[in-house]
């Protein structure tokens, strides 16, 4: 990994509105390669939207997602879903599916008439299970399972998928703070042992700059700021973007910014 | 609403559809060989061999033979349209009964009865076009309740809502057309819109059975591609499952299914919605299985309804449409209680 590695996505002027509302307005952003970018923002700032338009879900009014150098609007949905996966905001699944058949789903794009399960399908499939823990559920019902469980498998399916870059969608709603951690935990492991370009959304603006290498604070459907943690995380720009007068402290275990909120303003 | 289910070996899954598949043809034959006179099974197996006596070559090719036959076909599409229609909603309560589809379907015929016959019952055009009339009604059924439900079509209970009110308006709009056209068309329609296999001959057995081949092979070949529209939406577009795309092809192809099968037996309730659920008790999620399992399934409960009717009602003619809802109702309303508990 090179110290200033190339951009794996390009956002290019993307704009994306329903009739009445502009959701996104003229975004223009760079995620690093093999960095952990998080997306961090207010209610309604179009954190989610920008993710999900990432992996095209969305058209775009205008503006596009390149990837490399290829607009993602060209890529079969197949294709697409080679280079990028998404880990939905509230995925689910029948209770009744196991472990293993929702990860093995994570093989879909992969698979086309011609070329049934192969080797190469079972190999990711089984490093994603090891890799997320699951391995030993594998016959288990997902609805015999805690959340934190559900959620490592479901990030075990997104891993089996073997694109470059992984998208997260606020992984962490609904978990508990241990399950928190070892959610997001495993994720920095995926970016740091598996290579993957990360793009998370996260609400937490503490577990935001803990995490992050890149840190993206969304206002209004727009970029309000970019940069590192210790660069984003000022008085001034937390009370611009989330009208909130904070006291930024550096966390004693970490030596990352910790923002203690005081009041709204 | 998904009850625990032990995760059955794909391995089983093959030995428990060739049970179905002998379970099916003993009841076929059962049905060839009950009526208002006993034919034992062997001669039955004698006729279709083509060796059977001239007396019975009648009855079992001419009057029994047929009945069963379209009851395998159009039971068997049926619940495959259903098992897709499952499949693609992620809703358990849908079905081509209370989608629009059959509505849609009986309206397509009806109009298609009425425009074209001639005062002597005669249709003046041919009855190859019959099921065409129904797949177009079935067609603007299910896209009447996809397009006014739009966003609402997500919620399980909601999109049934909008199913049942477009299936009231096709029936309505059935009704009308029996009340002011002249009394033969009422009667035609009337037993059509009861659902029954009797009075079904090989001409319309050999349209029917052309006509589902090809959409049972599509449904194999879009069941392959399935498996991801287990989960949400996005997570199902995000490995790479084209949905928009794709949801607009099972509808087709659901509609298509049940145009076919309904299109000379008239509209048989609840097959649809009750075989596919069985056939995932029987063989669990797998795609391909359950395909071929609501078929063996769907096509035994219309031959045993058919079955039924004969043998408790002989000698009136009974629409074996009213034993499939007679038990598939009572279970439709089960299912909408324990959802309701689920969904509040």
């Amino acid at each position: 990994m090179t110290a200033n590695p190339a951009p794996s996505i390009t956002i290019d002027g993307l704009t994306l509105a329903y009739p009445g509302k502009t959701v996104l307005d003229t975004v223009t952003l760079a995620i690093p390669r093999g960095k952990i970018t998080v997306l961090a923002g207010p209610n309604g700032c179009g954190k989610s939207t920008l993710l999900r338009a990432i992996r095209r879900l969305h058209r775009p009014a205008a503006g596009r997602v390149l990837l490399e150098d290829i607009d993602v609007a060209d890529l079969s949905e197949k294709a697409l879903a080679r280079h990028i996966g998404l880990l939905a905001q509230n995925p689910s699944a029948p209770e009744d599916m196991t472990v293993e058949e929702l990860v093995r789903l994570g093989r879909y794009p992969h698979q086309t008439m011609l070329q049934r399960w192969d080797a190469q399908d079972t190999r990711a499939l089984e490093a994603a299970m090891a890799g997320t823990g699951v391995a030993s559920l594998r016959d288990r019902p997902l609805g015999s399972l805690s959340g934190g469980q559900v959620q490592r498998v479901w990030i075990a399916m997104v891993l089996a998928q073997e694109t470059e870059i992984v998208c997260l969608d606020e992984p962490v709603n609904h978990l508990d703070l241990a399950h928190q951690l070892d959610c997001l935990d495993l994720v920095r492991q995926l970016n740091a042992e598996f290579g993957r370009t990360i793009v998370l959304v996260l609400h937490d603006l503490n577990l935001a700059a803990r995490y992050a290498d890149q840190l993206v604070f969304m206002r209004d459907g727009g970029v309000a700021a970019c940069g590192t943690p210790d660069a984003l995380m000022t008085q001034d720009l937390i009370a611009r973007v989330f009208n909130v007068d904070a006291m930024i402290i550096t966390d004693p275990a970490y030596g990352r910014p910790l923002c203690l909120p005081l009041r709204t303003c | 609403m998904t009850p625990f289910i032990p995760a059955l070996s794909a391995t089983r899954a093959p030995l428990l559809l060739a049970i179905m598949t002998i379970a099916t043809v003993v009841l076929a034959l059962s049905g060839v060989a009950f009526g208002s006179s006993w034919i034992p099974i062997d001669r039955v197996a004698a006729v279709i061999l083509g060796a059977g006596e001239k007396t019975q070559s009648l009855i079992v090719l001419q009057l029994r033979l047929p009945r069963v036959v379209i009851a395998i076909l159009a039971g068997g599409g049926m619940a495959v349209a259903g098992f897709l229609l499952q499949k693609i909603t992620r809703n358990s309560l849908a079905s081509p009964g209370v989608l629009g589809v059959i509505d849609g379907g009986a309206l397509g015929v009806v109009i298609f009865l009425a425009a074209l016959s001639d005062e002597s019952n005669t249709l003046v055009t041919s009855i190859v076009f019959q099921p065409l009339a129904a797949m177009a009604g079935a067609t603007l059924g299910i896209a009447a309740v996809f397009l006014l439900s739009g966003r609402q079509s997500v919620s399980a209970v909601r999109l049934l809502l909008f199913g049942i009110a477009v299936g009231a308006v096709a029936k309505a709009l059935v009704m009308v057309m029996m009340l002011i056209g002249p009394i033969y068309r009422t009667s035609q329609a009337a037993r059509w819109i009861a659902g029954a296999v009797n009075e079904v001959n090989w001409t319309e057995i050999q349209i029917t059975a052309l006509l589902l081949l090809p959409l049972l092979v599509l449904s194999l070949a879009v069941a392959r591609k399935l498996p991801p529209a287990d989960l949400d939406e996005v997570s199902a577009r995000s490995v790479g499952l084209d949905l928009p795309v794709f949801r607009l092809l099972v509808f087709a192809v659901a509609a298509a299914l049940t145009a076919v099968s309904v299109a000379f037996v008239g509209a048989i309730g609840f097959v649809g919605l009750m075989a596919p659920h069985l056939a995932r008790l029987i063989v669990g999620r797998s795609m391909v299985a359950g395909i071929i399992g609501s078929f063996l399934l769907g096509a035994f409960m219309l031959v045993g309804a058919d079955l039924v009717v004969r043998v408790l009602f002989a000698p009136t003619e009974v629409p074996a449409g009213t034993v499939t809802a007679i038990i598939g109702a009572p279970y439709f309303l089960f299912l909408l209680m324990s959802k309701q508990r689920h969904d509040g």
